[in-house]
């Protein structure tokens, strides 16, 4: 066991709140589970190292920092700083039907809900989701109640000084038939570490539009997953746009626990430099009738290492289900790096699943056509590069999103290419 | 001939692909305004020709000379022999979906706008032109949030490829077997959108298997490329010759013709 992790432990022992059940048995469960190391399946090409020698620490003092502005975009922000939910960011009045509180605050019966969903939706096979299981301040309730539509996005930022330490959990339940759009960020600034985990809950025919934006780049470790249960016709549309950094992993888990739910991932990360980032997506159809329809594209620039493991597991009586996984890489040099694993394992007899990853360069024909126009051959491989996570983007639901994103994007190449 | 300053001067030019010659001594003088037509058999070296003008990767020179207005082609990157006023409109465009067409047009024009030290274009006056030209080469405006090429029939992709001619306004254009492909309908749209760019200060050379096009689009001059030289030249009655005759009497002929037109 690492000395990171026994401090870890060590801290979250004394905690004694309404989470102290769940704090207990991660406890148990960390003591049991061995530190990671390149023999370690989950972690094979993600070595620790930046965990161990962070010199990150819990900041107590209030420090004023506020989300990036989104043009176009007015949301209902949910927003820790350092680890802390700051309720005075938040508006004194929420749409109709909404509802955001600590789960300290809730009543004994929606904590008993809260607990339950604390063990059900996120696995408990990541040690670091344990991790934020002992060591998570608190878990930011969010509910959106039977039938109710909510078109303002809720807002989940996780803001981070130099140097901090974070550890943030929110729970999202949408209630049967609802409709609801979550934006999760993390904005950290030098030499920080945080896990972040998110929770839905998505009840019958309800529908969830995602997006994960972690675009913290240099001397941060952020860990973090976002978990998904649906439900019979429940819908999600989850977008994900990553940067790498000293050490940037993510875990998304769907499982479809209903039947005819339907699910989309759009996943596209851009690395440089030394960046690493790491995007482990299980798909778990335990139920009939379920579709799944994954895109992951990533580019790699420099010495940077791209790794994506895509495990689609289809139950004995998840019969009828679609799934198509499809991941497709780009090097941009021959010092980058790319660990791509689809894995299917299907024990039903009557479904229809695809899977498919390649990895190539650039298209030098494509890159040709463009020259023979007058495009520099450097501009012609940004435009190249853009186009190829384009296609992605223009998928994304919110267009104020998009709008938001194609130039820092755009920007992203635009450095790449200098090297 | 007149004494007007030559546009395109080909000189005893030997190039390869793969280290296999393909051009082996071709000879070529264009002037401003002239249409000349490059006919052949299949493998003469029609497409390499348009190539290795535009200096695409795995085409060497082995020799000779290449001259655009007076500057040495060769000496220049791909794109900078845009920029000079090449252009090369393609067989088979290339599709590249994530990059709209509008996007690739836009990014042509200022590249070449900015070779010549002018202002990027704004995007309301860009647009304005865009829709201009789709509407002369009969493509729909949509067609310009696509992706480049993406899913475009073929008669779509040379109509695509009429269009950028007409927006980037080349000094020289090279048609490879624009015709390949197209019904009659839609050669007649294509030969019409390059006649209607003729002009004093414009030439082109039209690669072609079939005489077909020439009678869309008349030429001043008709050449017969076979293996890697240019066999015979004469003017647009050369190509109803070759209609009538095939092209077998002239790969067997001595190569002893007079080379200009």
């Amino acid at each position: 066991m690492s000395e990171w992790l026994e401090s870890a432990i060590a801290r979250a022992q004394g905690i004694n709140d309404w989470l102290a059940p769940k704090r207990a048995h991660a406890l148990e469960l960390l003591a049991n589970t061995k530190w990671p190391t390149r023999k370690t399946e989950a972690w094979r090409y993600t070595p620790l190292r930046p965990v161990e020698r962070t010199q990150a620490k819990v900041i107590t003092d209030k420090v004023e920092l506020l989300p990036v502005a989104i043009a176009d975009l007015s949301a209902i922000e949910l927003v820790f700083v350092n680890g802390q939910f700051d309720q005075t960011q938040l508006a004194k009045t929420l749409p109709e039907g909404v509802s955001i509180s600590l789960g300290g605050d809730l009543d004994t019966a929606q904590q008993a809900e809260a607990l339950h969903a604390f063990s059900t939706i996120k696995p408990e096979r990541h040690i670091f989701g344990l991790v934020n299981d002992a060591l998570a301040q608190d878990v930011v309730v969010v509910t959106v109640a039977e039938g109710v539509e909510i078109t303002q996005p809720i807002r989940i930022s996780s803001l981070l000084s130099q140097g901090a330490e974070s550890h943030t959990r929110v729970q999202v339940t949408l209630a049967a038939g609802s409709r609801l759009t979550v934006i999760e960020d993390v904005q950290a600034q030098g030499d920080s570490f945080n896990t972040a985990f998110v929770e839905y809950k998505v009840a019958a025919n309800a529908s969830l539009e995602h997006y994960r934006f972690a675009l913290q780049t240099g001397s941060n470790v952020s860990i973090g997953g976002s978990h998904f249960n649906l439900h019979d016709h429940a819908k999600m549309h989850s977008t994900l746009v990553g940067f790498g950094s000293e050490l940037s992993r993510l875990d998304t888990d769907i499982i479809h626990a209903g039947e005819f739910a339907d699910a989309k991932l759009n996943a596209m990360y851009l690395l440089d430099g030394k960046e690493l980032f790491d995007l482990h997506a299980t798909v778990e159809h335990a139920m009939p009738n379920g579709k799944t329809e994954e895109n992951v594209r990533c580019i790699v620039a420099d010495r940077s290492r791209a790794i994506f493991n895509g495990r689609i597991h289809i139950h004995r009586d998840a019969q009828k289900t679609l799934a198509e996984l499809n991941n497709r890489n780009l090097l941009l040099s021959d010092k980058a790096e790319i660990n791509t694993k689809p894995e299917l394992e299907i024990y039903a007899d009557d479904v229809k699943c695809a899977h498919g990853a390649t990895v190539a360069q650039i298209d030098k024909q494509a890159l040709y056509y463009l020259q023979t126009r007058g495009v520099s051959r450097s501009k012609a491989q940004v435009m190249l590069n853009f186009g190829f996570i384009n296609e992605l983007i223009d998928l994304m639901p919110n267009a104020a999103l998009a709008e938001w994103i194609r130039p820092i994007i755009r920007e992203r190449f635009a450095q790449m290419e200098v090297k | 001939m007149s004494n007007t300053k030559s546009l395109l001067t080909i000189k005893d030019l030997h190039a390869s692909v793969e280290e296999k010659q393909i051009i082996k001594g071709l000879d070529l003088d264009i002037k401003p305004g002239e249409v000349h037509a490059i006919m052949g058999p299949n493998g003469a070296g029609k497409s390499t020709l348009g190539y290795v003008l535009s200096g695409r990767d795995g085409y060497s020179v082995d020799s000779g000379s290449v001259t655009l207005d007076g500057e040495d082609l060769l000496d220049m990157e791909t794109e900078d022999r845009a920029r000079a006023g090449l252009f090369l409109a393609f067989q088979y465009p290339v599709e590249i979906p994530g990059v709209s067409n509008l996007e690739f047009l836009k990014a042509s024009v200022d590249a070449q706008r900015q070779a010549r030290g002018e202002d990027a274009i704004t995007s309301a006056d860009f647009l304005k032109e865009a829709k201009a030209a789709c509407k002369q080469v009969n493509l729909p405006v949509a067609f310009l949030k696509r992706g480049v090429n993406e899913g475009f029939s073929g008669g779509e992709k040379k109509r695509n490829e009429l269009m950028q001619m007409l927006l980037l306004k080349p000094k020289l254009c090279i048609l490879d077997e624009t015709d390949s492909g197209l019904d009659i309908d839609a050669l007649q749209i294509v030969a019409e959108g390059v006649n209607s760019q003729r002009s004093a200060d414009r030439s082109f050379i039209v690669v072609t298997h079939y005489q077909r096009l020439l009678d869309y689009i008349k030429p001043d001059f008709v050449h017969v490329l076979s293996d890697g030289k240019i066999v015979k030249s004469g003017d647009a009655s050369l190509a109803l010759e070759l209609e009538a005759q095939g092209y077998a009497w002239l790969q067997k002929e001595p190569v002893e013709d007079e080379l200009e037109g």
